[in-house]
């Protein structure tokens, strides 16, 4: 049986919150929305600090 | 009975290696190219010989073509030491190509091509050393990780500002929808034993846009410096955009009407400035993502500035020019008082120079 590879949670976390600031920026370059500069920039470095924060929570990845 | 000697068997003859292109020692006058080749093609080395003093006024040609052969075809000496690629040996290659090519390419651009050229090849040399020498040297090692270092540097600030530039002209969707799928390739990874590396290209594609979509930049359309001299209000009322670069939109020509007259004005990046008759009520109505304003009451800017001057004191009936501008990244001046210099002694002929402001008691209307 081979073994399962390794489930990375920040792996999972960075993703989500790429594709949120992902769609929030096509939305907003579609003209969709029309996002303020007071939320888009604090946006992108809610996103920087979040993806830091979910793999310094983590920590490095260990293989089985 | 006679014993018959048995024969002696032939020896085998070794066989032919194949007939390769090496380096004369014997008919040699400077480093046996000439001789080898003709010794290989069979023909009077002497030809050779003229055949490279001919290349070699053809732009130095010839010297190039010696120089190469004399790096990569081995001598016939069977005591010389092996072709070796050191150093010195990539590093006149790497010249000496650059050379050629500079003859080949007679429009070959001198500026920065040539130090990126060198510092790509420096970093190839040393991945390919990398790569080849599978002991690895300390020395060697400490060089492949610069190398790595230096090419995932360049592939960073190269992805920056290709997004950067690709948002700017009107491609913001297309690197958006990169973010989300660095996103996706995220998501997918995690369950294979995750993929975190994608966040850096996702940060590096989000990062730029994200700054563009703040300032609202869009530098598709005209580039470079213009001037504008509408002569109609019909001219004027249509407004005027520039992408990139410098525009200059002089409204003095035009003979206003009572009552206000609109002057849409858009650039992307780049300083605006409005020359404006002096006994014209001016107001100003500025969007700017970055930058400043300057409309004679100092200068006002930051990050989304806006400049919304009243036009509701402006009394009825007085020649008024209503601005609306627009501007990304920039400056945007307003005045009534141009020096055109034009004059010697001046380090350029076409110092103009545009002081802000604008006539405030001609908005009172006659008293």
């Amino acid at each position: 049986m081979t073994p399962r590879p390794d489930y990375d949670p920040a792996s999972l976390i960075s993703g989500l919150i790429v594709i949120a600031l992902g769609s929030l920026l096509l939305l907003d370059q579609a003209d969709v929305l029309e996002l303020h500069p007071k939320y888009i920039l604090p946006a992108v470095l809610a996103a920087v600090g979040g993806i830091l924060l979910a793999c310094g929570l983590v920590g490095p990845r260990t293989r089985r | 009975m006679s014993e018959t000697e048995p024969t002696n068997p032939q020896p085998e003859q070794p066989e032919q290696p194949p007939r390769r292109l090496t380096r004369s020692t014997t008919d040699s006058l400077i480093g046996g190219v000439a001789g080898g080749i003709g010794r290989h093609l069979n023909v009077d080395p002497l030809a050779i010989r003229i055949a490279f003093v001919i290349l070699t006024f053809a732009g130095g040609l010839g010297i190039v073509a010696y120089l190469l052969c004399l790096l990569f075809v081995p001598t016939d000496d069977p005591s010389a030491p092996p072709l070796k690629w050191g150093l010195a040996r990539t590093l006149g290659a790497g010249l000496l190509a650059v050379a050629a090519l500079a003859i080949l390419i007679p429009d070959w651009a001198w500026g920065p091509a040539v130090p990126l050229l060198a510092f790509a090849g420096a970093v190839v040399y040393l991945l390919i050393r990398m790569v080849r020498d599978d002991r690895g040297s300390h020395v060697g090692r400490v060089a492949a990780q610069i190398a790595i270092g230096i090419v995932l540097f360049a592939l960073a600030v190269g992805g920056f500002v290709a997004a950067a530039a690709g948002s700017a002209l009107g491609g913001g969707i297309v690197v958006a929808g990169l973010v989300i799928a660095c996103g996706v390739g995220l998501v997918g990874g995690a369950f294979r034993g995750g993929a975190r590396w994608l966040a850096l290209p996702a940060l590096l594609l989000a990062l730029p846009l994200g700054a563009v979509a703040a300032t609202d930049l869009d530098v598709r359309g005209t580039w470079g410096e213009r001037t504008f001299r509408p002569s109609t209000v019909a001219e004027l009322e249509r407004g005027y955009e520039m992408g990139l670069g410098s525009m200059r939109v002089d409204v003095r020509g035009v003979d206003l009407p009572a009552g206000r007259t609109d002057l849409p004005l858009d650039i992307g990046m780049g300083e605006m400035r409005v020359i404006v008759p002096d006994d014209v009520c001016v107001t100003t109505n500025a969007d700017v993502g970055v930058g400043a304003v300057d409309v004679g009451d100092g200068e006002q800017g930051g990050i989304d500035f806006d400049l919304d001057e009243d036009d509701r004191m402006v009394a009825p009936g007085v020649e008024h020019l209503h601005l609306i501008a627009d501007v990304g990244v920039g400056y945007l001046q307003v005045g009534d008082e141009f020096h055109e210099f034009r004059g010697p002694g001046s380090w350029r002929d076409d110092f103009d120079s545009l002081e802000s402001g604008t006539s405030r008691v001609a908005c009172l209307g006659a008293a």
